[in-house]
């Protein structure tokens, strides 16, 4: 028996960053290993705790969901409008949750965030603001996976916005403050759209009559469990006639446009996050721009959290609607894998390479999802987790390199295996995993995709496969430059990665490693959880 | 002895082991290194030549085990090894050439600062091959398929520093991709189409053997050919034969243990291990057949015009494997397997070998070599055997293996039959002339005091030159005992005809003569050719400029495509996002004008909200 449920866990996974944050605030804003030591504890605390979370939720195998939930904001609404009621309200709720969807995500979120913590030994100015913002980033970012309720999942999605815009702005590279400037403005618009479409599913399929011995509440809620419920739910209001035997209107239904519409709208703002082809040129910027640490976080979770709101709120609410629309998002992510490789195969500068491989990388979590079977969706999750880690390894080595030779053009770079022959064999491995080396995670979430999208759509599933090759070439292409080749002088001084360079490098790759040779530690998870939401999927498109 | 074969997953396991420790220990321990990975490849033959020792029974049962390695819903996916004459067979060439190879790098890469990264590789790919030959289903086999590439790849480009090493390890591994790929479709195709989804060997036997109303011919065809297009990148088939010669660039014990003896043999071991999905389907068989016949003749003449002796090697190797592949797809599984057991022999001598001279003399010209038959005794000799096994002179182990590809052909298809006794002639010519110009005549350029290889090398090519003697000898005419073995008892007709045989050995003999007029008795001039021709030996010589179409037809419209599409994604997309941000910029300077304290605007704003909220209510009718 678990003595996790009797301690809100959730609460302290999620406020455990502030906590750091608070401490920071105190130190003195000079003692930079100070407040570095300080800023690394405190991303270990949730860490720590999301990987016992974890440990604990997978030996319960019963899809338990870890739930947490209180008032937040009530706002009372007129109840006279309607004769038998005793209580008419706006609800939103600090509500928490987990499941087998976002668990593992949450996980790599403590994960990465305390790898890149290690890995910001290149912040060399005004660090307490940094790791103040870095923290806010990570307290944003867990509250993101484990928001329950629409709207308090759209503040720690914007507030993951406010503290990049900072991280970018402030500590990037030349063009900081136009990266940043685009970055706020290019998202901020798929916010409002998904704000809007996350009033419109208030109104809508929010609406609750509650029933209390002979009291009886109307309540309008933003809880993501009340929504699902009346969505699927043939005898809520929302899917009832317009204008019901009785002559009465029903001002909570929703038509079948309107649900495309709604459809729509969450995979615009989603996608842009994601990104999906043509939403993806901000974030190139952001990979050129931000520093490396940053990068990891944002190459590593942010893009992670368009896939899970797709998932969450596009697929879960929408199954009708994702089921019609299959075939685009596997065209799109057919796009999005052969665009992605062909652009990274052309640049010349290393972090476009890698924000190009991102892109590549993501469409196949789109194919995993438009393969809407049991495999296929595994398979996006897996490559949510596989990419989360393989490119933030990525990222902290570009931090490396950049720290030692100055630059991230592949033109200016080479021969560095052998001067750095630690540095580069973990690039070399990480450049592996990312083209989809069996053994190694990438090849996993690579697979499940594909083979889920093959029962259906055979011939994009066979065009996919090309990316295959385009993406052995590319990360071929750049691996081989930075480390093969003859050594020029410049660099023949160089000195091997540091140990607390090297620490977060072996743990990423070991986790990479694990994943890659043991899958069932990730698929079980996922699968004894959300086996019920696969059924409720599929059962969807048996019927429509 | 059942005991031996249940415990074969150990074998991999070895290596493995070796890698492992190699890696963890670093780059200090030399010595150490070098006794880990041999030990390791030793322990790994030992146990082999036990389970084959178990099986030569006529009683031995095939064993399999497998766990599940993802399992999602109704579906599973599973990895597991599977021991059958065939396996054994290979599971002892494998350890016996990487054991053989381990002894001999000890030398060979004796001065090299990186020998602890060196055996560190091999032993990986020792497991990885291991695996490979092991694995009981498509899937494992596919990993472990990846993880030998990657292993070719890292050794490939070990001497990373040379320009020229790195481009063939990338070409390398992005070929084979190109065939990999096709494997990979091959296994999505079986996944959906066979009965639970199973992807092991022998529920695709039974699929396919038995009466097959699940999968139709066609399917049969497409999957037939897309396994088919793993195994010609593997196996350097024409055309995606490129990256082998270049893999040369790689250290020549390499080249011996996974680019002539065992892991470019993996693609006739794929199709041998899938051979009823081939025997389904006869268009299947015969693109096997000619596209191995034809890369046979194919390499086997751009051999005669190279000057580079490993190059030479690695086309016979891909001349070699179209033997091989012609054999299956003619029908003959023992002619295919029992030319790649005596080819991974007298291959694998060939190379070492050649390393052995390279050692000597630190070129790889042959036409800056010569006279180094007295100077090198053990090597000639040893080398002089491999050759005409390789030539198919009787009673080397080449002859036999040879002879029953060409009687196949001889049965089947007369063309084929053609081709094979062509290239049977051109490999007696370039290997009599790589022989009499390396070891007999002058030397043509100061050799310094070229001297024989220390024991650690000539040991190896002392064992392997014995195995190149007698490996022949488990399949002759009169005696089917590798076939009967290999199919369970159940003995393939012989095949052996007179006709085959006397041309067998009438090519050879023709063609080690005619070299020897060329190149020692001098009585036919070696430009006689170039005299009248010289378009045929620049063509052979550029290698039917087969390097340049795939950068004329792959390579540069690829770059091409790049450029268009970051044009259009700087110019276009780009350009949409810095408009969508220039216009929320205009937006807010346009809200500040409109906030300049007069009531009349607000007034008309306030207004203007009210039509939009109006006509949104009503709009709202008509829209639902």
């Amino acid at each position: 028996m678990s003595i996790l449920p009797d301690i809100p866990i959730l609460s302290f996974i999620l406020l455990s960053p502030l906590l750091g944050l608070l401490v920071i605030l105190f130190l003195p804003k000079h003692s930079g290993n100070l407040l570095k030591t300080a800023a690394v504890i405190a991303t270990l605390i949730p860490l720590a705790l999301s990987l016992w979370l974890y440990a604990d939720y997978d030996k319960q195998q019963s899809g338990a969901v870890y739930e947490e939930q209180l008032d937040w904001v009530e706002v009372p609404l007129n109840k006279e409008l309607h004769s038998d009621v005793s209580a008419f309200t706006f609800k939103l709720q600090y509500e928490l949750g987990v499941d087998g969807l976002s668990l593992p995500l949450l996980l790599l979120t403590g994960l990465v965030t305390a790898m890149a913590a290690l890995g910001a030994f290149h912040v060399k100015k005004r660090w307490k603001a940094f790791f103040v913002w870095f923290l806010l980033l990570e307290f944003a970012m867990l509250g993101v996976f484990l928001a329950r309720d629409v709207f308090l999942f759209f503040v720690f999605f914007e507030l993951t916005l406010v503290a990049m815009y900072f991280l970018i702005g402030i500590w990037g590279f030349y063009n900081r403050e136009r990266a940043a400037n685009q970055f706020l403005i290019y998202n901020g618009l798929g916010s409002a759209i998904m704000l809007i479409a996350f009033v419109i599913l208030v109104n809508t399929a929010g609406f609750r009559v509650e029933q209390i011995g002979e009291q009886v509440q109307y309540v309008y809620s933003g809880s993501y469990a009340d929504i699902i419920r009346n969505m699927t739910d043939a005898g809520a209001m929302v899917n009832q006639p317009a204008v019901n035997e009785m002559g009465a209107l029903n001002p909570f239904v929703m038509s079948d446009t309107m649900h495309r519409t709604l459809f729509i709208m969450l995979l615009v703002a989603f996608g842009i996050k994601l990104p999906i082809f043509p939403f993806h040129t901000w974030m190139l910027k952001v990979h050129a721009e931000a520093p490396p640490a940053v990068v990891m976080i944002h190459s590593g979770i942010l893009l992670k959290m368009g896939a899970y709101g797709l998932l969450r709120f596009g697929l879960l609410l929408f199954p009708e609607q994702a089921k019609s629309w299959a075939a685009v998002l596997a065209v799109l992510g057919v796009i999005n894998i052969l665009y992605g490789a062909v652009l990274a195969f052309r640049q010349m500068e290393l972090r476009l390479v890698l924000a190009y491989s991102s892109m590549s990388h993501m469409g196949i979590v789109l194919l995993g999802l438009a393969a809407f079977n049991e495999i296929g969706l595994q398979g996006a999750i897996f490559q949510l987790v596989s990419h989360g880690l393989i490119s933030a390894l990525l990222f902290l080595i570009v931090g490396s390199l950049y720290e030692r030779t100055g630059t991230t053009e592949l033109t200016e770079l080479g021969g560095l295996a052998r001067s750095l022959p630690f540095t580069s064999g973990a690039l070399l491995a990480a450049g592996l995993a990312s083209l989809g080396l069996p053994g190694l995670s990438g090849f996993v979430g690579e697979l499940l995709a594909l083979l889920g999208l093959f029962e259906s759509m055979r011939w994009l599933a066979a065009i996919a496969v090309l990316g295959v090759i385009l993406t052995a070439v590319y990360v071929l292409r750049s691996v081989l430059k930075i480390t093969f080749g003859p050594l020029p002088d410049k660099y023949a001084a160089l000195k091997d990665a540091r140990l607390i360079e090297a620490v977060p490098m072996i743990v990423l790759l070991a986790f990479i490693v694990l994943l890659g040779c043991y899958p069932s530690l990730l698929t079980d998870t996922v699968q004894y959880s959300i086996g019920d939401v696969f059924a409720q999927l599929l059962a969807t498109r048996a019927g429509g | 002895m059942e005991i031996y074969t249940k415990a074969a997953w150990i074998i991999p396991l070895l290596p493995l082991a070796a890698f492992l420790l190699l890696t963890a220990l670093g780059r200090s321990y030399r010595r150490a290194g070098v006794l880990i990975g041999t030990a390791g490849a030793l322990a790994a033959f030992l146990l082999s030549l036990l389970v084959l020792i178990g099986r030569l029974g006529e009683t031995a049962v095939d064993y399999s085990k497998a766990f599940d390695w993802i399992t999602i819903g109704d579906y599973t996916l599973r990895i597991g090894f599977e021991v059958t004459n065939l396996t054994s067979m290979m599971l002892v060439v494998v350890t016996l050439v990487s054991l053989l190879v381990n002894i001999y790098s000890a030398g060979y890469m004796k001065s090299d600062e990186r020998i602890t990264v060196f055996y560190g590789y091999v032993s990986l790919f020792t497991f990885s091959m291991l695996g490979l030959v092991l694995s009981d289903n498509l899937l494992s086999l596919y990993i472990f398929w990846e993880l030998v590439g990657v292993c070719s790849f890292l050794l490939v480009g070990f001497w990373y520093a040379r320009p020229a090493a790195k481009a063939a390890a990338k070409k390398a591994f992005i070929v084979t991709r190109i065939g990999d790929a096709g494997l990979l479709v091959a296994i999505l195709l079986l996944f959906w189409y066979m009965p639970d989804h199973r992807l092991e060997f022998t529920m695709i036997q039974s699929v396919f053997d038995g009466p097959s109303g699940a999968i139709t011919t066609e399917l049969s065809t497409l999957i037939a050919l897309l396994i088919f297009l793993g195994a010609v990148g593997k196996s350097g088939q024409f055309p995606l034969h490129v990256w082998l010669p270049d893999a040369m660039e790689g250290p020549t014990p390499i080249s011996a243990l996974i680019h002539a003896a065992t892991m470019v043999a993996a693609g006739v071991f794929l199709i041998a291990r899938t051979y009823d999905i081939f025997l389904d389907s006869a268009a299947a068989m015969q693109t096997v057949a000619y596209i191995g016949g034809f890369t046979a003749i194919f390499a086997a003449t751009i051999a005669l015009a190279q000057n580079d002796i490993k190059r030479i090697l690695a086309y016979s190797t891909v001349s070699q494997l179209g033997y091989m592949m012609m054999a299956l797809g003619l029908g003959s599984l023992t002619g295919g397997i029992f030319h790649l057991f005596t080819h991974a022999f007298f291959k694998a001598l060939l190379f070492l070998g050649a390393g052995s001279i390279i050692h000597a003399v630190h070129t790889q010209n042959i036409q800056e070599m010569g006279g180094l038959g007295s100077k090198m005794r053990v090597t000639a000799w040893t080398f002089g055997i491999g050759a005409l096994a390789l030539s198919g002179i009787p009673p080397l182990s080449g002859f036999w293996s040879k002879d029953l590809i060409l009687s196949v052909a001889l049965q089947e298809n007369k063309l084929l039959f053609i081709v094979g006794v062509a290239a049977a002639f051109c490999t007696a010519l370039y290997m009599a002339r790589l022989f009499f110009l390396v070891f007999m005549g002058k030397p043509r350029s100061s050799l310094g005091g070229a001297h024989e290889s220390p024991s650690v090398m000539t040991i190896p090519l002392m064992v392997l030159a014995a195995l190149a003697v007698v490996a022949g000898f488990v399949e002759t005419p009169w005696n089917g005992a590798l076939g009967s073995w290999l199919s369970g008892g159940i003995a393939e007709e012989a095949h052996s005809s007179g006709i085959a045989i006397i041309a067998s050995i009438a090519v050879g003999v023709l063609g080690i003569y005619l070299g020897w007029l060329i190149y020692v008795k001098g009585s036919v001039s070696r430009s006689i050719v170039s005299d009248k021709a010289p378009w045929l030996v620049m063509l052979l010589e550029r290698k039917y400029f087969i390097d340049e179409c795939y950068e004329r037809i792959l390579v540069k419209p690829l770059k091409g495509l790049g450029t268009l599409l970051m044009a259009l994604d700087s110019y276009v997309i780009g350009g949409a996002v810095r408009l969508v941000s220039a216009a929320a910029d205009s937006a807010g300077k346009a809200a500040v004008r409109l906030q300049n304290g007069q009531v009349q605007t607000y007034g008309i704003a306030a207004l203007l909200g009210l039509v939009v909220i109006v006509l949104a209510i009503v709009g709202r009718r008509f829209w639902s």
